[in-house]
């Protein structure tokens, strides 16, 4: 399952290569993505974490709050809205630190946003 | 917008315009939305008076402009605040110790200049994180390992300047002691190298640290003489295996035969970071150690109750073995037959066997990635939300970290002392009478406790009534930290005021020479410029 959304999610990546370079970039958003959230955020939860937790921080946390209901990695969300992708990364939420332009710049940012909305509705 | 302290806005006006003909326009950050950025986000004094805010951040890409901003803060004595990847949460994040400094960013100077396999070192800049530095390794497919700390985001320098440390074997886990030469830009402007680095030319930089005179790299840690912009560490080579064993002790009274063997295992480099636990007091913890709290701490006889009652070996300890298989088993077989031949009842379980290094399916699976060297972030599960804590998740935490000698009653005491002092302020305790220490520094123990942060000052309050009773406490014992948050860096230094506080007046001295300006991180670990320093002769 989680192998077929990578496939699905190269073959469309593949279809962007050729757009002006100034547009955000959603296959360049899956590599700041990767760099700087997937080890929070990712979908591989390893065990053995104490306190019941299920191993990476950011997807345990939100399978917590959302009880199922809503997914818990980021990647297959449909309703994740640009303002608050920004908001979020820049001013941090709970345990999640603020992350800084010389981290994040706010081109990559957008990048980001790009890749995390791409199956909104 | 925050100024810095006895600079007019016209001269901070000034010192802005200066700093952008070093870096570039782009490059200093003193809108209030990019100045927020360098709030720390598990700030203890979050939206207090006194929460330690930048007035502006300024990012240089190399040495030259550092230098050239250096001339410009003595020019207006402007304070700056180096940082290297600005990760360094629950000691202070991207924040300044000193409200008003202008942060140094460094996270752009981010070059691994050279990373050599056969004589097992790499040399890097301040901006390069721990995932670089690994991800650099692992594509060019060299043979070593690195030694992490639990979160992966920070930089090997900004670590080992404030004394991180990390799981592997002892001589890589406190990882200043690990650093082999750096380069550093002095308050006035000038580049330093230290060890065979100062001999023109050399290309033994990395080879031998001393060099002939005094070694001075530890003035620049947990403190404010210069600005490191590179420096070297000792790599271990990658190991052929990794292996793990547990053993364990069935009275309470054996912890003191179990440390005092892990010791000798330890110092005898045959493991890396032992990891303590007892199985009598795992499980439910509103079970069993529950009940047996309820009156207070127990004596020794009630202890050895429980532990029968359990059924369960009082302690444990987790060995881990690095190198050859031939030697991993041997090493695990010698220290099976030493625990046996000086604890009556010992028992025995094998745990991993791993060859390295681990492919990169096995590192995505495996749970234990600071053991191996691998960088994560997964530590921070354990603040994170849990079902628990769904509807106040904690925002952020304040580590406090205190060292003792590696002795069973000194983990006795300490365990005792931090439950009274949880149960004096009002805190739920989280220590007990089967608390163990963790041994990051190989020749002391960590008593560690995680002290929560939020954006709410009443709760803030409480957790800094804890952390600092916590100090107190600890040097009532004669124990102190061996790192800690900016808010509380003061307390911490006063403990060590041996001879009328010869240590700190001393650093003082050299500060007024090296620094006479104060513009490098006022405040620092304690130690401030002339003008600024109070209640001292």
């Amino acid at each position: 399952m989680r192998k077929a959304i990578i496939t699905a999610g190269l073959a469309l990546l593949a279809t962007t290569v050729g757009l002006a370079q100034n547009a955000p970039s959603r296959d360049n958003g899956k590599v700041v993505y990767d760099k700087w959230c997937l080890p929070c955020h990712g979908a591989v939860a390893p065990a053995e974490m104490p306190f019941g937790g299920y191993g990476l921080p950011g997807t345990s946390a939100l399978r917590i709050k959302y009880r199922g209901e809503i997914p818990a990695v980021l990647e297959d969300r449909t309703d994740l809205v640009p303002a608050f992708i920004r908001t979020v990364v820049r001013g941090g939420l709970f345990g999640m630190p603020m992350t800084r332009r010389t981290e994040i710049s706010d081109a990559e940012l957008d990048d980001i946003i790009t890749y995390l909305t791409r199956n909104n509705n | 917008m925050a100024l810095p302290p006895n600079v007019s806005a016209e001269d901070f006006a000034a010192a802005l315009t200066d700093f952008a003909a070093a870096v570039g326009d782009d490059w200093v950050f003193s809108s209030d939305e990019d100045v927020a950025q360098y709030r720390d986000s598990y700030s203890i004094l979050w939206g207090e008076p006194e929460e330690r805010v930048a007035s502006a951040a300024v990012a240089p890409a190399n040495v030259e402009q550092i230098q050239q901003i250096v001339r410009v803060a003595n020019r207006y004595g402007i304070p700056l605040y180096p940082i290297s990847t600005g990760r360094n949460l629950t000691y202070g994040g991207a924040a300044p110790n000193l409200s008003g400094s202008v942060v140094l960013d460094l996270k752009r100077m981010n070059r691994i200049l050279e990373v050599d396999e056969d004589r097992h070192f790499a040399l890097v800049e301040p901006g390069v994180s721990y995932f670089d530095l690994y991800n650099y390794i692992q594509e060019r497919g060299l043979k070593l390992m690195l030694d992490v700390p639990d979160p992966g985001w920070g930089s090997p320098i900004g670590n080992s300047l404030d004394h991180g440390v990390g799981y592997t074997m002892a001589p890589f886990r406190d990882h200043f002691g690990s650093h082999c030469g750096m380069e550093f830009v002095t308050a006035e402007g000038e580049v330093v190298r230290t060890g065979n680095g100062a001999i023109p030319g050399s290309d033994g930089w990395q080879d031998y640290r001393y060099g002939v005179g005094p070694m001075i790299d530890g003035l620049l840690a947990q403190s404010n003489f210069g600005i490191v912009t590179k420096m070297g560490f000792w790599l271990m080579p990658m190991p052929e295996t990794f292996l793990t064993g547990t053993v364990m002790v069935p009275r309470y009274g054996d912890f003191d035969a179990l440390v005092k063997e892990v010791s000798y295992l330890e110092d005898s480099f045959m493991i890396g970071l032992p990891d303590f636990g007892s199985p009598s007091a795992e499980g439910d913890p509103g079970g069993p150690m529950a009940a047996l709290m309820q009156n207070g701490w127990p004596s020794v006889e009630q202890l050895e109750e429980f532990v029968s009652a359990q059924g369960m070996p009082a302690w444990s300890v987790e060995l881990r073995f690095y190198g050859p298989e031939e030697v991993v088993r041997a090493a695990w077989g010698a220290a099976q037959r030493r625990f046996r031949d000086r604890i009556p009842g010992a028992t025995f379980e094998d745990g991993y066997f791993w060859r390295l290094p681990l492919s990169a399916e096995d590192v995505a699976e495996n749970p234990r990635k600071p053991e191996l060297g691998i960088p994560a972030l997964e530590i921070f599960d354990m603040v994170a939300r849990k079902p628990y804590t769904n509807d106040a998740p904690w925002e952020g935490h304040a580590d406090f970290f205190a060292f003792l000698p590696r002795k069973a009653e000194a983990v006795h005491k300490a365990a005792r002392m931090m439950y009274e002092t949880y149960t004096e302020v009002g805190a739920p305790p989280v220590h007990h009478p089967f608390f163990t220490p963790i041994n990051y520094y190989s020749r002391a123990y960590i008593m560690a406790t995680l002290v929560p942060t939020w954006r709410d000052p009443a709760r803030n309050a409480q957790s800094r009534a804890l952390f600092s009773l916590l100090l107190d406490r600890c040097a009532e014992n004669g124990w102190g930290v061996y790192r800690t948050n900016p808010a509380f860096q003061e307390q911490a230094v006063s403990k060590y005021s041996y001879n009328n506080s010869a240590l700190q007046r001393y650093q003082e001295r050299l500060k007024d020479s090296i620094d006479p300006n104060g513009i490098i991180s006022p405040g620092r670990y304690g130690i401030w410029p002339a003008g600024m320093r109070s209640g001292r002769a």
